[in-house]
Protein backbone atom coordinates (compact mmCIF):
# COMPACT_ATOMS: atom_id res chain seq x y z
CA UNK A 1 0.00 0.00 0.00
CA UNK A 2 1.08 3.67 -0.79
CA UNK A 3 0.14 5.15 1.90
CA UNK A 4 -2.13 4.74 5.00
CA UNK A 5 -5.41 4.07 5.56
CA UNK A 6 -5.54 7.54 7.63
CA UNK A 7 -3.30 9.44 4.72
CA UNK A 8 -5.94 7.86 2.61
CA UNK A 9 -8.94 9.22 4.04
CA UNK A 10 -7.51 12.63 4.85
CA UNK A 11 -5.93 13.24 1.65
CA UNK A 12 -9.82 12.73 0.09
CA UNK A 13 -11.60 14.48 2.24
CA UNK A 14 -9.21 17.27 1.88
CA UNK A 15 -9.75 16.78 -1.85
CA UNK A 16 -13.32 16.20 -1.69
CA UNK A 17 -14.32 19.25 -2.79
CA UNK A 18 -12.27 19.54 -5.44
CA UNK A 19 -13.48 16.46 -6.93
CA UNK A 20 -16.79 16.66 -6.87
CA UNK A 21 -16.07 20.11 -8.60
CA UNK A 22 -14.27 18.60 -11.31
CA UNK A 23 -17.29 15.57 -11.52
CA UNK A 24 -20.07 18.37 -11.74
CA UNK A 25 -18.45 20.23 -14.76
CA UNK A 26 -17.68 16.69 -16.37
CA UNK A 27 -21.26 15.36 -16.00
CA UNK A 28 -23.41 18.06 -15.65
CA UNK A 29 -25.46 16.40 -13.64
CA UNK A 30 -25.36 16.92 -9.57
CA UNK A 31 -26.43 13.30 -9.55
CA UNK A 32 -24.17 11.43 -11.80
CA UNK A 33 -21.44 13.70 -10.32
CA UNK A 34 -22.22 12.34 -6.94
CA UNK A 35 -22.17 8.87 -8.49
CA UNK A 36 -18.83 9.29 -10.25
CA UNK A 37 -17.06 10.79 -7.33
CA UNK A 38 -18.49 7.66 -5.47
CA UNK A 39 -17.11 5.26 -8.24
CA UNK A 40 -13.74 6.98 -8.29
CA UNK A 41 -13.42 6.28 -4.45
CA UNK A 42 -14.23 2.79 -4.60
CA UNK A 43 -11.85 2.28 -7.34
CA UNK A 44 -9.07 4.94 -5.42
CA UNK A 45 -9.28 2.45 -2.58
CA UNK A 46 -8.97 -0.96 -4.67
CA UNK A 47 -6.05 0.60 -6.62
CA UNK A 48 -4.39 1.85 -3.41
CA UNK A 49 -1.34 -0.21 -4.06
CA UNK A 50 -0.63 1.91 -7.37
CA UNK A 51 -0.06 5.21 -5.50
CA UNK A 52 3.46 5.55 -5.20
CA UNK A 53 3.81 8.16 -2.71
CA UNK A 54 0.93 10.70 -0.35
CA UNK A 55 2.81 13.64 -2.79
CA UNK A 56 1.42 12.02 -6.23
CA UNK A 57 -2.08 11.55 -4.13
CA UNK A 58 -3.78 14.29 -6.55
CA UNK A 59 -2.92 13.76 -9.58
CA UNK A 60 -3.80 9.91 -8.91
CA UNK A 61 -7.49 10.42 -7.63
CA UNK A 62 -7.97 13.13 -10.47
CA UNK A 63 -6.67 10.29 -12.84
CA UNK A 64 -8.79 7.70 -11.35
CA UNK A 65 -11.33 10.23 -11.28
CA UNK A 66 -11.03 10.90 -14.90
CA UNK A 67 -10.53 7.52 -15.91
CA UNK A 68 -13.69 6.27 -14.25
CA UNK A 69 -15.76 9.71 -16.15
CA UNK A 70 -14.69 8.05 -19.09
CA UNK A 71 -15.09 4.43 -18.81
CA UNK A 72 -18.59 4.48 -17.34
CA UNK A 73 -20.23 7.66 -17.31
CA UNK A 74 -19.59 9.53 -20.35
CA UNK A 75 -22.48 7.68 -22.56
CA UNK A 76 -24.81 8.17 -20.11
CA UNK A 77 -23.99 11.76 -19.32
CA UNK A 78 -26.45 14.36 -19.51
CA UNK A 79 -23.23 16.56 -21.44
CA UNK A 80 -24.47 17.59 -25.11
CA UNK A 81 -21.48 17.65 -26.39
CA UNK A 82 -18.87 14.75 -26.07
CA UNK A 83 -15.72 15.09 -28.10
CA UNK A 84 -13.04 12.70 -28.07
CA UNK A 85 -10.13 13.17 -25.93
CA UNK A 86 -7.78 12.05 -28.45
CA UNK A 87 -9.15 14.88 -31.19
CA UNK A 88 -6.14 17.22 -30.71
CA UNK A 89 -4.24 16.03 -33.81
CA UNK A 90 -7.77 16.26 -35.46
CA UNK A 91 -7.72 19.94 -34.68
CA UNK A 92 -7.07 22.94 -37.05
CA UNK A 93 -4.28 24.40 -36.73
CA UNK A 94 -5.68 27.42 -37.27
CA UNK A 95 -4.09 30.75 -35.23
CA UNK A 96 -5.73 31.13 -31.56
CA UNK A 97 -8.49 33.60 -30.41
CA UNK A 98 -7.24 36.13 -28.72
CA UNK A 99 -9.94 38.41 -26.35
CA UNK A 100 -6.43 41.07 -26.08
CA UNK A 101 -5.93 40.82 -29.68
CA UNK A 102 -9.28 41.70 -30.44
CA UNK A 103 -9.13 44.87 -28.14
CA UNK A 104 -5.76 45.86 -27.46
CA UNK A 105 -5.64 49.58 -28.64
CA UNK A 106 -1.85 50.70 -27.45
CA UNK A 107 -2.87 54.29 -28.84
CA UNK A 108 -5.91 54.24 -25.82
CA UNK A 109 -3.64 53.50 -23.38
CA UNK A 110 -3.76 56.89 -22.26
CA UNK A 111 -6.93 57.42 -21.03
CA UNK A 112 -8.34 53.81 -21.30
CA UNK A 113 -7.52 49.77 -21.09
CA UNK A 114 -10.77 48.20 -23.43
CA UNK A 115 -9.37 44.84 -22.78
CA UNK A 116 -8.73 45.53 -18.71
CA UNK A 117 -12.54 46.76 -18.77
CA UNK A 118 -13.46 43.43 -20.59
CA UNK A 119 -12.19 41.28 -17.92
CA UNK A 120 -14.24 44.14 -15.20
CA UNK A 121 -16.95 43.65 -16.41
CA UNK A 122 -16.73 39.52 -16.70
CA UNK A 123 -19.72 38.37 -14.78
CA UNK A 124 -18.99 34.73 -12.90
CA UNK A 125 -21.32 33.37 -14.59
CA UNK A 126 -20.55 34.65 -18.04
CA UNK A 127 -17.31 32.78 -17.18
CA UNK A 128 -19.00 29.27 -16.07
CA UNK A 129 -20.90 29.71 -19.37
CA UNK A 130 -18.35 29.65 -21.35
CA UNK A 131 -16.57 26.82 -19.49
CA UNK A 132 -19.57 24.66 -19.84
CA UNK A 133 -19.77 25.26 -23.39
CA UNK A 134 -16.37 23.98 -23.92
CA UNK A 135 -15.75 20.82 -25.55
CA UNK A 136 -14.94 18.18 -22.83
CA UNK A 137 -10.72 17.75 -23.82
CA UNK A 138 -10.85 21.70 -23.55
CA UNK A 139 -12.56 22.05 -20.66
CA UNK A 140 -10.91 19.30 -18.47
CA UNK A 141 -7.25 20.78 -18.87
CA UNK A 142 -8.43 24.09 -17.73
CA UNK A 143 -10.57 23.38 -14.81
CA UNK A 144 -8.13 21.29 -13.82
CA UNK A 145 -5.16 23.86 -14.59
CA UNK A 146 -6.83 27.08 -13.10
CA UNK A 147 -9.62 25.95 -10.88
CA UNK A 148 -7.81 23.10 -9.36
CA UNK A 149 -4.53 24.54 -9.95
CA UNK A 150 -2.71 21.14 -10.81
CA UNK A 151 0.69 21.52 -12.47
CA UNK A 152 1.24 20.75 -16.04
CA UNK A 153 2.77 17.12 -14.61
CA UNK A 154 -0.40 16.46 -12.39
CA UNK A 155 -2.24 17.03 -15.58
CA UNK A 156 -0.51 14.93 -17.55
CA UNK A 157 -0.59 12.25 -15.22
CA UNK A 158 -4.60 12.66 -14.28
CA UNK A 159 -5.34 12.36 -18.17
CA UNK A 160 -2.30 10.22 -19.25
CA UNK A 161 -1.14 12.26 -21.94
CA UNK A 162 2.52 13.71 -22.83
CA UNK A 163 3.46 17.02 -20.73
CA UNK A 164 3.67 18.88 -24.23
CA UNK A 165 0.37 17.69 -25.23
CA UNK A 166 -0.99 19.34 -21.90
CA UNK A 167 1.17 22.18 -22.54
CA UNK A 168 -0.58 22.81 -26.31
CA UNK A 169 -3.89 21.38 -25.28
CA UNK A 170 -4.38 24.44 -22.75
CA UNK A 171 -2.81 27.46 -24.97
CA UNK A 172 -5.94 25.61 -27.80
CA UNK A 173 -8.03 25.26 -24.68
CA UNK A 174 -7.96 29.15 -23.64
CA UNK A 175 -7.95 30.49 -26.84
CA UNK A 176 -11.66 28.56 -27.68
CA UNK A 177 -12.51 29.61 -23.95
CA UNK A 178 -11.80 33.23 -25.16
CA UNK A 179 -13.87 33.22 -28.12
CA UNK A 180 -16.87 31.97 -26.93
CA UNK A 181 -16.15 34.51 -24.53
CA UNK A 182 -16.26 37.29 -26.88
CA UNK A 183 -19.28 36.14 -28.42
CA UNK A 184 -21.32 36.01 -25.83
CA UNK A 185 -20.15 39.31 -24.75
CA UNK A 186 -21.56 40.36 -28.49
CA UNK A 187 -24.87 38.22 -28.02
CA UNK A 188 -25.38 40.01 -24.80
CA UNK A 189 -25.40 43.45 -25.99
CA UNK A 190 -21.89 44.42 -25.42
CA UNK A 191 -20.22 46.78 -27.85
CA UNK A 192 -17.44 44.74 -28.57
CA UNK A 193 -15.41 46.25 -32.07
CA UNK A 194 -12.71 44.54 -33.32
CA UNK A 195 -9.71 46.28 -35.04
CA UNK A 196 -11.56 45.97 -38.29
CA UNK A 197 -14.80 47.97 -37.03
CA UNK A 198 -13.26 49.97 -34.59
CA UNK A 199 -13.97 53.61 -35.67
CA UNK A 200 -11.94 56.37 -34.04
CA UNK A 201 -11.79 56.13 -30.22
CA UNK A 202 -14.89 54.31 -29.46
CA UNK A 203 -13.61 51.37 -29.11
CA UNK A 204 -14.14 50.28 -25.52
CA UNK A 205 -16.53 47.23 -24.96
CA UNK A 206 -19.22 48.53 -23.00
CA UNK A 207 -22.58 47.53 -22.13
CA UNK A 208 -25.10 49.78 -23.85
CA UNK A 209 -26.67 50.44 -20.69
CA UNK A 210 -23.80 51.16 -19.43
CA UNK A 211 -21.69 54.26 -19.78
CA UNK A 212 -17.06 53.33 -19.70
CA UNK A 213 -15.30 54.20 -16.99
CA UNK A 214 -11.58 54.54 -17.95
CA UNK B 1 20.21 41.50 -28.22
CA UNK B 2 22.43 39.57 -25.22
CA UNK B 3 21.21 35.74 -24.96
CA UNK B 4 19.19 36.93 -21.83
CA UNK B 5 16.64 39.36 -24.40
CA UNK B 6 13.95 38.12 -26.22
CA UNK B 7 11.80 39.83 -29.06
CA UNK B 8 7.88 40.45 -28.68
CA UNK B 9 7.24 36.80 -31.14
CA UNK B 10 8.96 34.55 -28.24
CA UNK B 11 7.13 36.57 -25.34
CA UNK B 12 3.67 35.65 -26.74
CA UNK B 13 4.71 32.26 -27.36
CA UNK B 14 5.50 32.13 -23.69
CA UNK B 15 2.70 33.87 -22.30
CA UNK B 16 0.59 30.80 -20.83
CA UNK B 17 3.88 28.99 -19.79
CA UNK B 18 4.82 32.35 -17.76
CA UNK B 19 1.60 32.38 -15.87
CA UNK B 20 1.60 29.16 -15.04
CA UNK B 21 5.07 29.12 -13.38
CA UNK B 22 6.52 26.21 -16.08
CA UNK B 23 9.51 28.74 -17.36
CA UNK B 24 12.79 27.45 -16.25
CA UNK B 25 14.63 30.58 -14.16
CA UNK B 26 16.43 31.46 -17.24
CA UNK B 27 13.73 31.65 -19.60
CA UNK B 28 11.57 33.46 -16.65
CA UNK B 29 14.21 35.82 -15.94
CA UNK B 30 14.54 36.65 -20.17
CA UNK B 31 10.68 36.86 -20.28
CA UNK B 32 10.38 39.60 -17.56
CA UNK B 33 13.49 41.68 -19.24
CA UNK B 34 11.21 41.09 -22.09
CA UNK B 35 7.91 42.64 -20.11
CA UNK B 36 10.10 45.25 -18.17
CA UNK B 37 11.06 46.93 -21.46
CA UNK B 38 7.60 45.99 -23.44
CA UNK B 39 4.24 47.55 -22.57
CA UNK B 40 2.33 45.53 -25.26
CA UNK B 41 3.31 42.47 -24.22
CA UNK B 42 3.09 42.95 -20.50
CA UNK B 43 -0.26 43.59 -20.95
CA UNK B 44 -1.16 41.06 -22.58
CA UNK B 45 0.33 39.24 -19.45
CA UNK B 46 -1.63 41.12 -16.97
CA UNK B 47 -4.65 40.54 -19.12
CA UNK B 48 -4.14 36.55 -19.39
CA UNK B 49 -3.05 36.32 -15.71
CA UNK B 50 -6.27 37.91 -14.37
CA UNK B 51 -8.58 35.67 -16.76
CA UNK B 52 -6.64 32.91 -14.75
CA UNK B 53 -7.29 34.43 -11.65
CA UNK B 54 -11.11 34.60 -12.35
CA UNK B 55 -11.67 31.35 -13.30
CA UNK B 56 -9.97 30.16 -10.20
CA UNK B 57 -12.67 31.88 -7.89
CA UNK B 58 -14.96 29.25 -9.80
CA UNK B 59 -13.63 26.57 -8.08
CA UNK B 60 -16.13 25.27 -5.60
CA UNK B 61 -14.24 24.60 -2.35
CA UNK B 62 -16.74 22.44 -0.50
CA UNK B 63 -18.41 19.61 -1.43
CA UNK B 64 -22.51 19.57 -1.15
CA UNK B 65 -23.10 17.92 2.42
CA UNK B 66 -24.61 15.01 0.92
CA UNK B 67 -21.94 14.07 -1.43
CA UNK B 68 -19.74 14.36 1.85
CA UNK B 69 -21.76 12.08 3.84
CA UNK B 70 -22.16 9.48 1.18
CA UNK B 71 -18.89 9.60 0.93
CA UNK B 72 -17.72 8.96 4.72
CA UNK B 73 -20.03 5.97 4.74
CA UNK B 74 -18.08 4.90 2.05
CA UNK B 75 -15.07 4.69 3.56
CA UNK B 76 -16.52 2.95 6.89
CA UNK B 77 -17.07 0.41 4.99
CA UNK B 78 -13.85 -0.27 3.02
Amino acid sequence: MGISRRAFEEQLLALLGSLNGVARRLTASPADAEDLVAETVTRAWRALDSLKSEAAFRAWIFSILHNTFVSELRRASARPTLVSMECDEAEEEEGQFSIFEQMHQPFLLWFSNPEQAFLDKLLREDLDRALASLPEHHQVVVVLSDLEGLSYGEIAEALGIPVGTVRSRLARARGALQKILWQQAQEHGLNATSPASRQGNEGAMVRKEEGFIP
Amino acid sequence: MTKHEIECEQALRQVFEYIDHVLDDTERAAMEHHLHTCHSCYSRVEFEARLKAKLGELKKHDADPTVRERIKGLLERF
